[in-house]
């Protein structure tokens, strides 16, 4: 109510005025400097860009092009937006792909241009480690020899698979030999590690009997009691405290696997 | 550009954070194999079959202590193959539920391309010309016993295998008796035509 009041009374002849001011030229205006469009800075959403092979919708529907039988959405996706959405790129036009020469999924091949052996390559192999050999093997060897085992598994798996999946043809019989004769070393290594287990827990038990020998853990682990043994007995004591010291300095960490440079002495296959 | 890519890949993947399972597996049995990608896979996956008891966790510290293979994330399935009968034959045997098969899809840090797989004209070293020959003959022997009371017809058995030998030669024997009128194949001086003789002797009586 008390907005109009407040409103400066308006009469015909003020607005009349205001006419007269606006259509009296002054001067002549240049037509491309009147305005044209509206001062709003929002972008015209009437107005939308035309996909490339878009169909022209002849009759303006909407829903042109959607089937309610077919559950078929619109043919083109729309975005809020007028700016070009981006086009798949064909894959001939991709970048070459920037890989790795000395990737570490190389190791699961055996050479780099065919991935697969022939069956004269993969008959071409010695015999297993025997456990008489291993018998004198140290746990690193051992271990070692373990994991160029599993790589071999490893690598005659997936030519198995490459083998059947591109139908390549023959060889699955000699892989399975190899593979074999590979199984067959991995259980001679499980074997001289028991052997050696069995014997260590035999020791523990002699060494309990045995009053030379101290198991507490404090002081020399061996003191022999025959003098003679006793000055050979103070230069081992010598080394022996130095022994375990450069070992654990030097010894690698026995779940990390062996590098592949002392590997490379190891294998027999 | 290409170093240039690389290095700054190799620098990305030491700033990741690494977490690995605290248990050590010093003597592992498992067998992993790497798989060839499927022709649309990004270079970025890598494929696995990997034993069943392998998680993705296993994969990924796997991976990365025995390859030196740095994996962000890990995908894994399970396909169950359908059910099949023993022995191999259509007929006959128990129906058993062969073993599923466990994969892993690994994202790699650093892309990896298979080289390309070996072309048809290089794979005498496999005899495989010999080996598509057994397995087309597979192949076959499966459809049949597919449909057993189905017996194909001789024209759609050449077509498949080529006329025999014996049919050939049988052919030619043919041949060669219809022009001579003289029958040269086996048993040859052995018959005796029957007709022949009883018409002599009618000639004879008559």
């Amino acid at each position: 109510m008390a907005a109009p009041a407040m409103r400066p009374p308006l009469s015909m002849g003020g607005l009349s005025r205001i006419r007269m001011m606006a259509s009296t030229p002054t001067a002549p205006i240049h037509p491309s400097f009147t305005q044209r469009a509206s001062l709003s800075t929002s972008s015209v959403l009437l107005k939308r860009h035309k996909y490339v092979g878009a169909r022209d919708n002849r009759d303006h529907s909407k829903s042109r092009g959607e089937s309610a039988m077919r559950g078929t959405g619109t043919r083109w996706r729309l975005s809020m937006s007028d700016e070009p959405l981006p086009r798949p790129v064909p894959r001939e036009k991709l970048p070459p792909i920037v890989t790795d020469p000395d990737h570490g999924l190389w190791e699961f091949f055996y050479n780099r241009e065919r991935i697969v052996n022939t069956p004269e390559e993969d008959s071409k192999h010695g015999r297993a480690w025997s456990v008489e050999e291993l018998r004198h093997k140290s746990w690193d060897d051992l271990h070692r020899l373990w994991w160029v085992c599993v790589k071999e598994r490893n690598r005659i798996a997936t030519a198995n698979f490459e083998r059947e999946n591109q139908k390549l043809g023959f060889g699955e019989a000699e892989a399975a030999e190899r593979d074999k004769e590979v199984l067959k070393t991995m259980r001679a290594i499980r074997h001289v590690l028991t052997e050696r287990f069995y014997l260590w827990e035999d020791a523990v038990e002699l060494a309990k009997k045995d009053p030379e020998v101290n198991l507490t853990g404090e002081g020399p682990a061996f003191t022999p009691k025959d003098y003679l043994e006793e000055a050979d007995a103070v230069e081992g004591a010598a080394d022996a405290t130095k022994v375990p010291e450069a070992d654990a300095a030097t010894s690698p960490d026995p779940a990390a696997i062996p590098s592949a440079t002392s590997t490379a002495e190891a294998p027999r296959l | 550009m290409a170093s240039q890519a690389v290095a700054a890949a190799e620098t990305a993947i030491k700033e990741l954070p690494r977490r690995f399972g605290t248990k050590q597996v010093f003597l592992p049995k498992a067998v992993v194999a790497f798989l060839r990608p499927k022709p649309k896979q990004p270079p970025n996956l890598a494929t696995f079959a990997v034993p069943m008891e392998f998680n993705k966790l296993d994969l990924r510290d796997y991976l990365y202590h025995a390859y030196n293979v740095e994996v962000l994330s890990v995908r894994a399935y399970i396909q169950q193959p359908p059910p099949e009968r023993r022995g191999g034959a259509p007929q006959g045997g128990r129906w058993y539920r062969p073993k599923s098969k466990k994969f892993m899809i690994a994202e790699l840090a650093k892309p990896f391309v298979w080289p390309e797989p070996v072309p048809e004209s290089d794979r005498e070293a496999f005899d495989h010309k010999i080996w598509q020959k057994i397995e087309d003959h597979k192949e076959r022997a499966n459809q049949r016993g597919e449909k057993p009371g189905h017996i194909p017809l001789r024209k759609d058995e050449e077509r498949e295998y080529g006329v025999s030998r014996e049919r050939e030669v049988l052919k030619e024997l043919a041949k060669e008796y219809l022009e001579s009128g003289e029958w040269k194949g086996p048993n040859s001086g052995k018959w005796t035509e029957v007709e022949k003789e009883l018409d002599a002797e009618k000639k004879q009586a008559a």
